[in-house]
């Protein structure tokens, strides 16, 4: 369930920067103006739905990044929507910053479990 | 020939006077409106959700209470909402009088969505008076806003630097997170 989680979010992580890197590459990487573009809400809600799902799937396993990824993802539509729609390049910044969050909290969580599993079985043998 | 008209006259004098109160009674009140501006031309930039807000005064010099229902006609209608729709306002000093008249402020919004295939539109905001109950014959005013809607060039946008940055710092995060994972399973 742990590996479920961590690769859901990871997947999601990826798709976010491919959607931006997409919506980057119509609206001009360099440039401060705008070109046409063609991109739909459509492809946001489609990346947060996995982050839903996978959070919903892996509730049991980690509570943290499971609930943090309900939460998060519908403010991501939410913030991707109003940068496609406001042409407002702060809320895609905002939009970027969730799968980091993601991922740091998978990160911290997976290396907590790891550090104080070795003391576990220290003190299961000092008890036999 | 004088006198006998004159005669004609007297005999039907009740006909006469009957004649002169219903030709009263059909000359229909004089309704007056006062608009400000008379016509609105907004600009927006293409490719951006914009709102766009005018008010327009509408006033009363007339002598009579008058009641306006507001409405948008032609191609522009489809962009604008106002408020208030409908309104009453109170008689005003008349038409010569200096005095201030009573007014009230219709707030016209224009909502223009991302993508709008025309880059021209035109229309009018018509608000028609309608006489209050109470008058003995009906009559209705209608006077006219002029709008024009220009979508103009392409939109640009700011491009803080920190947009990069974050691109960069979810490039890294990914790429520490599937080190971190393979340490993990070692």
């Amino acid at each position: 369930m742990k590996k479920t989680q961590f690769f859901g979010i990871w997947i999601y992580a990826l798709l976010c920067l491919v959607l931006v890197l997409i919506y980057r590459f119509y609206t001009g990487m360099f440039e401060a103006k705008i070109m046409e573009y063609n991109l739909s809400l459509w492809y946001a809600l489609a990346i947060n739905l996995v982050l839903l799902v996978t959070s919903v799937i892996s509730l049991k396993s980690s509570k943290l990044p499971a609930i943090l990824g309900i939460i998060f993802s519908p403010l991501s539509t939410y913030l991707f929507f109003k940068s496609w729609t406001e042409m407002n390049y702060q809320y895609l910044a905002g939009f970027m910053v969730i799968p980091v969050i993601l991922l740091l909290t998978t990160m911290v969580k997976r290396t907590s479990i790891t550090s104080t599993q070795p003391i576990e079985k220290e003190k299961e043998i000092t008890l036999k | 020939m004088e006198n006998l008209l004159m005669r004609e006259l007297i005999q039907h004098h009740k006909i006469v006077i009957y004649l002169v109160l219903i030709g009263i009674c059909l000359v229909p009140t004089v309704y007056a409106l006062g608009l400000s501006p008379l016509e609105l031309n907004i600009q927006v930039e293409k490719g951006k959700e914009t709102e766009v807000v005018q008010n327009i005064q509408v006033s009363n010099p007339s002598e009579n209470p008058i009641h306006i229902v507001g409405s948008v006609s032609g191609s522009v209608a489809q962009f604008i909402t106002l408020d208030p729709q409908e309104f009453d306002l109170p008689a005003g000093p008349g038409l010569k009088s200096p005095d201030p008249r009573p007014y009230q402020y219709v707030t016209v919004t224009f909502k223009i969505p991302r993508e709008v295939p025309e880059t021209k539109y035109t229309g009018e905001i018509l608000f028609t008076q309608q006489p209050v109950a109470g008058g003995m014959i009906g009559t209705a005013a209608q006077l006219g806003v002029a709008v024009r809607l220009t979508i103009g060039t392409m939109a640009a946008a700011e491009f803080p630097v920190y947009v990069n940055a974050m691109l960069a710092i979810l490039i890294l995060s990914l790429i520490i997170s599937i080190i971190f994972y393979k340490r993990g399973k070692e």
